[in-house]
């Protein structure tokens, strides 16, 4: 294979496959860790952004606009397949009243320095999609409410809400990892 | 949010009425994620600084919350990615 690429292909991949790392990553968070459903969300991202690419202007911030198609992608993908699929989880996490065992344990967040990111990781990807999907957007991507809210199509305040529920989930995981680490007894 | 034990006022100075500690703690995720409005933002402000009860928590959530912004969702690289994604451009018509 030593044709050499068209120009146009050339100059999409200089400027958007420095990227890739950066949305497997995001494509890998979002998916809840399925790699190969994050790899067909890159690829298929990708090839958006590809037959968009005359739209893109240049010097603009080319990471930003890719990851935006990812997550527009990701989220329509999640719209079509999300028939009702984990509802027992989901009612799980949103009924249960969530405890404070980190806080009590260790209220001067000693903790986060001691954790390791992998089990963090492990932690966000096994929450149930509806407040995975919120953790990723706000707290890893940094997008506001409004902002997750319309992506999700749901109010802000029930992204508030899951929001709430997620990261007092993810302080229950990360309490658990601690004691069976032997961070705290 | 528990174990704020107190639903008195912090000490305010804004004028405004004071939130009581469950109000402000009820608030403490929005206000750290930047999300409320001047007035109620420096309300909460108020009363999560200066309340000897609220303050612990609201730091705690703090350092929680730094945490998990500075993992980010972060690199990742996997093995013949980049080459499957090159053909699938080369397969694209022009």
């Amino acid at each position: 294979m030593s044709i050499p690429a068209e120009p146009r292909q050339r100059e999409f991949e200089d400027e958007a496959l420095i990227h890739l790392d950066a949305l497997y990553g995001l494509a890998l968070r979002l998916s809840g860790g399925d790699e190969p459903r994050a790899e067909d969300l890159v690829q298929e991202a990708v090839l958006k952004a590809y037959r968009a690419w005359d739209r893109f202007e240049v010097g603009t911030n080319c990471r930003a606009w890719l990851m935006t198609i990812l997550r527009n992608t990701f989220i329509n993908q999640f719209r079509q397949q999300k028939t009702r699929p984990s509802p027992v989880e989901f009612e799980q996490i949103a009924e249960r009243p969530s405890s404070d065992a980190l806080y009590d344990a260790d209220p001067e967040g000693r903790i986060f320095d001691r954790m390791i990111d992998d089990q963090v990781i492990a932690a966000i990807d096994e929450l149930p999609d509806e407040f995975r999907i919120a953790v990723v957007l706000s707290d890893l991507e940094g997008l506001s409410y409004q902002e997750v809210a319309e992506l999700m199509g749901i109010p802000v305040g029930t992204v508030k809400s899951r929001l709430f529920r997620a990261r007092k989930r993810l302080q229950e995981r990360l309490y658990d990892y601690a004691v069976e680490m032997g961070y705290l007894k | 949010m528990s174990g704020c034990g107190t639903d008195s006022p912090g000490g305010s100075h804004s004028g405004e009425r004071e939130l009581t500690c469950e109000e402000s703690l009820a608030r403490v995720y929005e206000y750290l994620d930047g999300e409320l409005d001047s007035g109620e933002h420096e309300a909460v402000k108020d009363h999560l600084e200066k309340c000897r009860q609220c303050y612990p928590h609201y730091d705690f959530e703090r350092l929680f919350l730094d945490y998990v912004h500075e993992l980010g969702a972060g690199e990742e690289s996997r093995p013949g990615l980049e080459e499957r994604v090159r053909e699938m451009l080369a397969a694209e018509p022009g």
